[in-house]
């Protein structure tokens, strides 16, 4: 069985008095512990194909199951449960809170959780140190450089051992150095099991990819 | 960390938006501390001046007939009355239970006599009572300070032709007017007052009183319960407030208070727009922070509750804050309003509760929908809005 399924999913939304169809009856399946990239022109659909699979946007039609679970089909806070502990994001603006410290960024997704003060600090220095930034822990986000920013993001994403990170763009605002590194941890966190989405305009990540998809005007045109 | 740590966070590493936040509340909050402050305090000097313009309460024998009225009031027989009232009562009245509230206690004795041919009333006072009781008087002349004074009311000096300096004979006894009143428009205008000891000796009617008028000081009592304790010292007698002077001094002690509500609601109004207008500004530019959190799997819930404990947290700084600079800013503001001065500022702990609620009543009114707003924003729109 697929970790995700998607079925005849399409996603229109109105652009003054127009109707756009930014993605077209997309049908496709993803196992675990893969490595996806999707590829495609600004406006091909990419996003709005994440968000969907992130559970953040309704599709006009179609299912999206997630390890069988038709996400699209649960109550509000069930879904908001679901996407906390089976999903991750990364964005490519990092998308860090700058009042909180490195520390309490990648505890955020924890402070509605059942675990104490000492659990939680535990997993997040674990997790930091997944990222080899345990030692800016007490950091404000606006000390750090944008390679850092970004690891601190992928440690909030892994905070609670999600099953899929979806990435949209990360390494779009770095370095080429700086990019290979978070390519890297992607590379780490597939071999631990991890399933990851990634968005990107980047062929040569294409490597990294067990599973590479094209799309062009909201359908998938390649790939394999 | 828990969704609360992160309101705290927010309002402690975003100072400049969380002291306007406070702001906007404390000042409202100060503003009412300071207007109720100030109108108790302002009530009660106008409830202890008005008290003392005039007697509130007054005492009459019980009697069947109406014979003489004395500024509207039946004086009841009071040259024939069988039990009248005497100095005794004078001391009954001291031990109520209010008898702090008994500013002055003025006796008097009523009596007619003939000068010059005419009928004309003569009241026995106390003259510094009396004095003090009627403030409004003018004397042309002198206060009677010796105990063959006389002190003529405006018509009755008038009618008898009498001038400052003028002898008087009554019961054979010499009498010299000392000064005559200018026109009250009350019944003191009909009267000849004398010292109420050489009344008694002159109509041999020793510790006799026709009546007595009180003022009492009723801020923080009701005039009744003095009434009624009264009463029941003196079964014999007919205790009676006079409403008009009681409605008079409750209608301007309350006309403050109307006042400072009014200016209270507008304060609190323009507290809820600042507030309204400062957390929706802030939903919209935390909408990226607001779009994260519902990424990483937060509830509508707790979004509302991470919003709801900034503006709890604020508005509990901004009451009680506010709490202290209102009683401050009264009782500077104070001595500039008082027309009669006030010789104690006193504040309620009261008011702590009241500041801090209303606080909170602001602050959660002017947050619910903002927060709602929030709660419910699409977190797609939100990542566009990145």
């Amino acid at each position: 069985m697929s970790l995700i399924e998607i079925e005849n999913v399409s996603k229109e939304y109105k652009s003054g008095t127009e109707i756009v169809t930014a993605v077209n009856n997309i049908s496709l399946e993803i196992d675990r512990s893969q490595f996806i990239t999707i590829m495609g022109e600004s406006g091909s659909g990419k996003s709005t194909l994440l968000t969907m699979l992130g559970g953040l946007s309704v599709p006009t039609k179609g299912k999206v199951l997630i390890d069988d679970l038709n996400i699209y089909a649960l109550p509000q806070n069930n879904l908001s449960d679901f996407r906390r502990e089976y999903l991750g994001f990364v964005f490519q603006a990092f998308h860090l809170i700058p009042y909180l410290t490195v520390e309490e960024n990648v505890m955020v997704p924890l402070a509605v959780g059942d675990l104490n003060k000492q659990q939680k600090k535990e997993i997040v220095y674990a997790t930091l140190d997944k990222v080899h930034l345990k030692e800016k822990s007490k950091r404000l986000i606006n000390e750090l450089s944008g390679g850092e920013q970004q690891r601190v993001a992928i440690a909030r994403a892994l905070i609670n051992d999600p099953l899929i990170i979806l990435a949209d763009e990360p390494t779009g605002n770095l370095d080429s150095k700086t990019s290979e590194d978070i390519m890297d941890i992607f590379g780490f966190l597939v071999e631990e099991g991890k399933t990851i989405l990634l968005v990107t305009h980047n062929k040569v990540y294409q490597s990294y990819a067990d599973k590479k998809i094209f799309l062009k005007d909201g359908k998938i045109n390649g790939g394999d | 960390m828990k969704i609360y740590s992160i309101a705290f966070q927010s309002l402690r590493r975003r100072k400049a938006k969380t002291i306007f936040l406070i702001v906007g509340l404390f000042l409202s909050v100060a503003s009412v501390v300071t207007l109720i402050t100030v109108s108790e305090n302002i009530n009660k000097s106008v409830a202890i001046n008005l008290d003392e313009f005039g007697a509130n309460i007054i005492i009459t024998p019980k009697s069947d007939q109406l014979m003489i009225n004395y500024g509207g009031l039946s004086l009841g027989e009071v040259s024939f009355n069988s039990s009248p009232l005497s100095e005794n009562d004078l001391q009954k009245i001291n031990t109520i239970k209010n008898r702090k509230n008994l500013s002055i206690i003025s006796p008097k004795l009523f009596e007619t006599v003939n000068l010059k041919g005419k009928n004309a009333l003569i009241a026995g006072v106390r003259f510094p009572e009396e004095l003090k009781l009627k403030k409004w008087w003018v004397i042309n002349g002198k206060s009677p300070s010796f105990p063959n004074n006389l002190l003529a009311g405006s018509n009755t000096a008038e009618a008898l032709k009498i001038k400052v300096n003028d002898t008087l004979v009554i019961n054979e006894q010499q009498f010299v007017v000392s000064g005559i009143l200018s026109n009250t428009g009350s019944q003191d205008d009909g009267l000849i007052f004398m010292d109420i000891l050489t009344a008694q000796t002159l109509f041999h009617k020793p510790s006799k009183l026709s009546l007595i008028e009180i003022a009492a000081l009723c801020y923080d009592c009701p005039i009744e319960e003095i009434v009624s304790q009264t009463s029941s010292v003196l079964p014999t007698a007919n205790v009676t407030p006079i409403k008009q002077n009681i409605e008079s001094k409750m209608m301007a002690v309350h006309s403050f208070e109307r006042f400072s509500i009014g200016i209270s609601l507008v304060m609190l109004v323009t507290s809820f727009l600042i507030v309204f207008a400062n957390v929706n500004a802030s939903v919209t530019e935390r909408t990226k922070e607001i779009g994260i959190f519902k990424s990483v799997g937060y509830r509508k819930s707790h979004i509302l509750k991470i919003i709801l404990t900034e503006v709890i947290a604020a508005s509990l700084t901004a009451g009680l804050l506010g709490f202290l600079a209102g009683i401050s800013a009264a009782k500077l503001v104070l001595p500039f309003l008082s027309m009669h001065g006030i010789t104690s500022f006193t504040y309620n702990f009261t008011t702590l509760p009241i500041a801090v609620l209303l606080s909170l009543f602001v602050g959660i009114t002017a947050c619910i929908y903002p927060a709602i707003k929030a709660s419910r924003l699409d977190p797609t729109a939100a990542f566009r809005f990145i």
